[in-house]
């Protein structure tokens, strides 16, 4: 047999032995993954898809501000500027890295929930 | 954007007329079709059960969340990213995790993975199919951990989901060439190794 067909008999090999495992799943498993399913598709009946992501950058902005001005205010002893600059060039790179942003991003999906909350709603009205 | 456009664009995104509306049936039947094949890919990659179910679960949600409104040809390989991308997250924490609790003295021993804790219900009618079949299978997963991260992820996507090279490609965020490289270097290493194991169905 030319190499070629060993791989591709091999590879039909290895899929069979992987699906095999697949349809052995207990139903305790297979259950969680349904329900696991049917939260991620709520998703679709949030109202709020979309306009966080337009806050997004206002948020990011807002810490970075933040972060230079702790840094200003509690540092010792003033860095020198080509440290400061690759310092704060870290920094800045660390705030707008994926993990912040979707961070950002579950915080106002709490905010937008919260909004909704008719005790909220109600706090708010009587205050003024 | 005139109308004719305007539903042009709606068309390629498949939100057309009743593809609007089609949207949440797609997307389901598409999540009900990848999430076990997902979870195994997940459990190899993490070792734990729960922790692979979650990694699921969260790519399933970011698929919904970001990226339902795209054409459904789109899903597989951003389904797959976000999932790759997960099971390497959850690598890097259990990393670091291992490397706090070794800096204040403790060990990771809890962490290490437990075959009987971690083994499913017993589920076949016929007991020794079952076995040899998880032999085969567990043969696979050592292999498979024995190759450079890029590459098991090459084989994982072509072999075990069928993605083809440009939907891989996209997956692994590279080239279709490296793609090629990966999986065929991928092949030749598994065929090897598990030539040796010398049981079926690998002999």
């Amino acid at each position: 047999m030319s190499d070629e067909k060993h791989d591709k008999s091999f590879e039909q090999i290895t899929k069979r032995v992987f699906d095999e495992s697949v349809a052995a799943l207990d139903a305790a498993t297979r259950s969680r993954l349904t329900l696991a399913r049917h939260r991620a598709l709520e998703e679709l009946k949030s109202p709020r898809r979309g306009w966080q992501w337009t806050l997004a950058p206002v948020g990011v902005g807002t810490l970075a501000a933040a972060a230079l001005v702790v840094w200003f205010t509690i540092g010792q002893a003033p860095p020198a500027p080509e440290d400061l600059q690759e310092t704060s060039l870290n920094d800045l790179e660390l705030l707008l890295a994926e993990e912040d942003l979707e961070m950002l991003d579950e915080e106002l999906d709490f905010y937008g929930w919260l909004e909704e909350q008719p005790e909220f709603v109600s706090a708010d009205d009587s205050v003024g | 954007m005139t109308g004719l456009a305007l539903t042009i664009a709606r068309q390629e995104m498949g939100l057309d007329g009743e593809g609007a509306l089609d949207t949440g049936a797609a997307i389901e039947a598409f999540l009900k079709d990848v999430e076990r094949r997902a979870y195994r890919i997940a459990l190899m990659g993490v070792r734990d059960r729960d922790e692979a179910l979650d990694i699921v679960q969260d790519a399933m949600i970011r698929l919904v969340r970001r990226y339902a409104h795209r054409p459904s040809v789109e899903w597989p390989p951003l389904f797959f990213r976000i999932l790759q991308n997960r099971i390497r997250d959850m690598q890097r924490r259990r990393t670091v995790r291992s490397r706090v609790l070794s800096f204040f003295g403790g060990t990771a021993s809890e962490e290490e993975f437990d075959p009987i804790a971690e083994a499913p219900a017993p589920r076949s009618e016929n007991p020794l199919e079952q076995v040899q079949a998880d032999d085969a299978m567990q043969a696979l997963e050592r292999a498979l951990e024995s190759l450079p991260a890029r590459q098991r992820e090459a084989f994982t996507l072509r072999n075990f989901e069928g993605l083809d090279v440009a939907q891989t490609a996209v997956a692994m965020d590279c080239t279709e060439g490296s793609v090629k490289t990966h999986y065929s270097r991928a092949v030749h290493r598994l065929r090897e190794m598990l030539a040796s194991h010398g049981e079926e169905p690998w002999k």
